[in-house]
């Protein structure tokens, strides 16, 4: 059999099998839809492989470690033991199971929508088959194809997917149809850290002493990982049942957009500036210009406080927690978190964050100045060590404190780094059932239905672009999904 | 003999590109029930998987398998599979229809939840075992058409490593689980299988048990 249009000869040379062929290939005779596809259909089948023997290998290590926990355990029964193997079989049998299920938003029902973010929303979502509850994020693949953010979906996706870290909110499913990407992650009943603030106003040090540690934990593991979180602010700030939190939301929000792309900050920067300029002003040159409207500091974080949840929701984002190195195009590391616990911890004991503004871009300026804005107010009394530990987090990449040296400051005298997830936390939700979102605003919030997905035809291409995407965990501890 | 060079020896048996793998090192590793895990489990989810994957590259080349191009479902020089219709009856048709019935029957089967259970508490039937039986023989004669009737068009898309460990992946996992009549690979004498020549010498090679 020939092959035709194509020229295959055999080959006369001597270092060759008697049969090796020289073939000239083409994709000339092909559409372009064709070449597309087999491109696809490779890196689709690469992932595949990679995947399929670093499961083989994961479920060997389970198994082998099980078995030798079991060995060593004298005072168990045999019977026992093998019940305990057999439960071990079971539970992976359900995951090889669950990667055949295409899981669909008609697999969940919608309880409540309980947040918003800058691609989606945030439900409370119960499976139907099992009745499991569980928090789902859904992104705009258009909105995060248009803003760029695909890398970012990714290292999301990555941290939640590889780190099993209490710490972390843990990600059990994610799948996608042409429109929406969906995270269905553990659901954290005690709302964000931003809600509390706003519900609080000020924590006692002792009780900002519990969160800021438990922070410094949350961070210190998100560092460990390879990655640097960049958006620690209080609504990642999550609350599990027992009142002890874990970090979300990692390198979605528009300000990772931000601090990936300086120019828009710059934009911002010189918008700012453009409305003083003296071109603007000689435009402008009407009485009512020349009064400048200054408000006072209370006016300003009453407004501040009235706008906060509304700036979460928006795609502008709040800009109130991020170190200066990062849009200051000086490049970073990961001691740009450390900032931002300075001035979430700043927010816990003062009730408003150390720059807040009335407009973003003058928050902006005065974390560029932040020598000159970083004020400690009259009426709020803080420790010494408390106030210390904020301007040591809050000052210049080189003079930050790391992550050891956080944990050695006086301010956190007494805390027992090894057992705080153990202890008991400030404020332990009062949950009435498993579905309790009394935690959240969800008045404040639009619940409606979760949008079916309608097919699309350029959705090939855009599911190359989130190819692997999809994940399912894995769960030991948990029950099956 | 299969050893020299003739102008009638399929272009994947000839080397480089019966070499090309995109997967090296033995099957066993991936093929292999995981130990305590439920046997049909694990192949449900690889038969879904060699579905899934098989459909990609058949799509890749639907442009190139057609009616006109493919009359018959050639899988050898003298070998036309028939597909048996509902009257029972054999019939010929094009590749092209072929495989799509193939296919379609085959997704309808995972799609249900009878067959395929995906549920919670639902157990797979007593028949699964031979209904996998039958779906591996259809998906066999897919690789085969593919094998002998587009191979070019694998090659010239630079596709030749990925198909060959898939098929390789293939023919390993249904020799495991006992999935593959050994005539079904080979075919009958005075009409083989082409690809049956592909697994002899991949046995030989030692990229699959023999
Ligand atoms: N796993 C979860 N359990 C409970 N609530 C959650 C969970 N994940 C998110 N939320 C709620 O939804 C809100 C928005 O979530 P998240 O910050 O992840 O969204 P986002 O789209 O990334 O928003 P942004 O990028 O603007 O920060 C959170 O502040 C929190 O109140």
């Amino acid at each position: 059999m020939q092959p035709s249009g194509s020229r295959a000869s055999v080959s006369s040379n001597r270092d060759k099998p008697a049969d090796y062929v020289y073939f000239e290939r083409t994709s000339a005779g092909f559409s372009e839809a064709a070449v597309h596809r087999a491109k696809a259909a490779q890196l689709k089948l690469e992932h595949y492989y990679k995947v399929a023997v670093d499961a083989a290998i994961e479920r060997n290590t389970r198994r082998v470690e099980q078995e030798r926990k079991l060995q060593a355990d004298v005072m168990m029964s045999e019977e026992r033991k093998q019940r305990q193997l057999l439960q071990l079989g079971k539970k992976e049998s359900t995951f090889l199971r669950l990667r055949r299920t295409r899981l669909g938003l008609d697999d969940f029902r919608t309880v409540k929508v309980i947040g918003k973010g800058a691609f989606g929303e945030v439900r409370l979502v119960q499976k139907t088959d099992t009745g499991k509850i569980y928090a789902m994020k859904t992104l705009k693949k258009e909105e995060m194809l248009k803003k760029d953010q695909l890398a970012h979906v990714r290292a999301e996706r990555d941290v939640l997917a590889e780190s099993d870290s209490a710490w972390v909110v843990q990600l059990f499913y994610s799948f996608q149809d042409a429109q929406t990407l969906y995270l269905i992650m553990e659901f954290l009943p005690g709302g964000d850290l931003m809600t509390m603030l706003i519900k609080y106003d000020t924590f006692s040090e002792d009780v900002t002493r519990f969160y800021m540690a438990e922070c410094v934990l949350a961070i210190e593991a998100v560092h460990k990982l390879g990655f640097i979180h960049r958006d620690i602010k209080p609504d990642n700030i999550l609350i599990d049942k027992d009142g002890h939190i874990k970090l979300s939301d990692f390198g979605l929000s528009t300000g990772f957009h931000k601090q990936h792309d300086s120019s828009y900050y710059q934009k911002l920067l010189e918008s700012g500036n453009a409305a003083q300029s003296p071109a603007a002003a000689a435009r402008n040159s009407v009485m009512v210009n020349a009064i400048h409207l200054t408000m006072t500091s209370k006016d300003q974080i009453a407004t501040w406080k009235a706008n906060r949840r509304k700036l979460a929701y928006s795609t502008v984002g709040t800009p109130d927690y991020i170190a200066p190195e990062i849009f200051q195009q000086k490049g970073y590391g990961n001691e740009c978190d450390w900032w931002s616990l300075g001035a979430i911890m700043f927010e816990c004991l003062v009730g408003y964050p150390p720059f807040c503004s009335e407009s973003t871009h003058e928050t902006y300026q005065k974390i560029i100045q932040w020598q000159y804005h970083l004020l400690f107010p009259d009426d709020v009394h803080l420790s010494r060590e408390a106030e210390d530990l904020v301007r040591r987090l809050i000052t210049s990449q080189d003079r930050r404190l790391n992550v050891d040296q956080i944990k050695k400051h006086p301010f956190f005298y007494g805390v027992d780094w090894d057992v705080l997830r153990r202890i008991d936390a400030p404020f332990v939700p009062h949950l009435r059932s498993i579905t309790d979102t009394s935690y959240f605003p969800t008045d404040e919030i639009e619940q409606a239905p979760a949008e079916a997905p309608v097919a699309d035809a350029n959705g090939a291409q855009k599911d190359l672009a989130f190819l692997g995407y999809t994940f399912k965990r894995f769960t030991i501890s948990s029950q099956a999904f | 003999s299969p050893a020299s060079p003739s102008p009638s020896k399929p272009l994947y048996l000839c080397s480089p590109f019966v070499e090309a793998a995109l997967v090296k090192g033995n099957f066993k590793t991936i093929v292999v029930l995981p130990k305590y895990v439920d046997i049909m489990e694990w192949v449900a989810v690889n038969v879904f998987d060699f579905y899934t994957n098989l459909n990609e590259f058949y799509g890749v080349i639907t442009e190139c398998c057609t009616q006109q191009s493919c009359p018959t479902m050639s899988a050898g020089p003298n070998l036309n599979h028939t597909w048996i219709n509902q009257d029972r009856k054999s019939v010929h048709l094009a590749a092209p229809t072929y495989i799509d019935y193939v296919m379609t029957w085959v997704q309808n089967l995972i799609d249900d939840e009878n067959v395929f259970p995906t549920k919670s508490g639902h157990d797979f039937p007593q028949s699964f075992p031979s209904t996998i039986k039958h779906v591996y023989r259809q998906l066999l004669r897919v690789f085969a058409h593919i094998y002998h009737a587009h191979y070019p068009q694998i090659l010239h898309l630079r596709s030749e490593p990925h198909f060959n460990s898939l098929f390789a992946h293939f023919l390993a996992f249904g020799r495991e689980y006992e999935l593959l009549d050994i005539k079904d690979v080979k075919g009958a004498a005075n009409a083989p299988v082409g690809t049956g020549m592909l697994w002899e010498k991949w046995k030989e090679m030692g990229i699959l048990d023999a």
